[in-house]
């Protein structure tokens, strides 16, 4: 198996306004069946385009965990695996369909240590389809320092 | 209205008036029937195509975390309810989906999760929710309906608090067909 990348961030290399790599991630509708079995979630709107179009949607869309999962990694495939996500908060303002391409985008807002003394940085990221922003979310990820 | 033909779940129906009654009260605490597996991260690493090593390499992982960890994405993925069990009836640890509303359907909306700890290959997440508020009946693009906010918190079998998320979501009836 070839390496996978350990690169890591430290707390002191970070600095506020920093912008985080794109990623892109094509959604086919096997992916999103995929993502019902790989959460155990069997809501229909996630596999049944009949029962998704009768909710008011277009297609078959992702779930929430596919989404979280989605935003972490576009935090740690920035900053490293030896990375712990503190809190994440998301809003689905809009969903991604099935046949969606989707991006995430992020940038470090806040770099800092809390009262435990905790090496934190706060970073806001932003999932796009081609129809625009979808799902905005913010993070709190406890860094390794020097 | 339009009626969705199947359902999602369960649901209970009723008034804003008889769900406004559950605000406060907490679900039954659930023990998962999924442990955490190295199976069930990898096939959700495929599915948002994540190479950290933290779920991929044992070697990495015992350096860095004293073992493979699963993704915190997967926290709701161990309480799922089975789709049929033998002897038990299936029911979804979730307490908003079984307050009682008028709306056929829903959609999840937001999260907020607040994490403590990485869970572990083996470990066995027990998982009680409280219903937090419930919104007046609010006409969105999708329909018209209610949003509901829950509070979970996620143990580890030892006790210990691997997070705590809020939980809003919409369950509506859509628009005149």
């Amino acid at each position: 198996m070839a390496e996978l990348k350990q690169n890591q961030k430290y707390w002191g290399d970070v600095s506020e306004g920093e912008v985080l790599p794109r990623v892109t991630m094509h959604v086919p509708f096997a992916k999103v069946i995929l993502n019902a079995a790989a959460t155990n979630d069997y809501f229909p709107g996630h596999h049944d385009p009949e029962y998704a179009r009768a909710q008011g949607q277009r297609n078959i869309y992702l779930n929430t965990m596919a989404i979280e999962g989605f935003i972490d990694r576009v935090a740690t495939d920035w900053a490293g695996p030896g990375t712990f996500i503190r809190k994440r908060q998301m809003q689905m303002r809009a969903s991604i369909y099935a046949g969606d391409t989707m991006y995430g985008e992020g940038v470090v807002t806040k770099r800092y240590q809390d009262a435990a003394g905790r090496n934190l940085v706060d970073i806001t990221i932003s999932i796009a389809t081609d129809e625009g922003p979808r799902v905005p979310a913010a993070l709190t990820l406890e860094l390794p320092r020097h | 209205m339009a009626t969705v033909a199947q359902a999602p779940f369960p649901l209970t129906f009723g008034t804003y008036t008889d769900a406004l009654k559950l605000v406060g009260q907490a679900g039954a605490k659930t023990v998962a029937e999924f442990s955490v597996t190295w199976e069930a991260i990898k096939v959700y690493c495929a599915l948002v195509e994540d190479a950290n090593p933290s779920y991929w390499d044992e070697n990495y992982a015992r350096r860095q975390w004293g073992g493979i960890v699963a993704p915190p994405g997967l926290l709701l993925s161990w309480c799922m309810a089975l789709e049929w069990h033998p002897t038990k009836e299936r029911k979804h640890y979730i307490m908003a989906l079984r307050v009682p509303l008028p709306g056929d359907t829903l959609i999840n909306v937001a999260t907020s999760t607040e994490f403590d700890r990485h869970l572990y290959l083996g470990d066995r997440v027990s998982v009680q929710d409280r219903l937090v508020q419930i919104s007046e009946e609010k006409d969105t693009r999708l329909g018209i309906g209610h949003f509901l906010t829950t509070e979970a918190e996620f143990l580890n079998q030892d006790g210990a608090r691997v997070a705590v998320q809020t939980n809003q979501l919409f369950r509506y009836r859509t628009h005149e067909a």
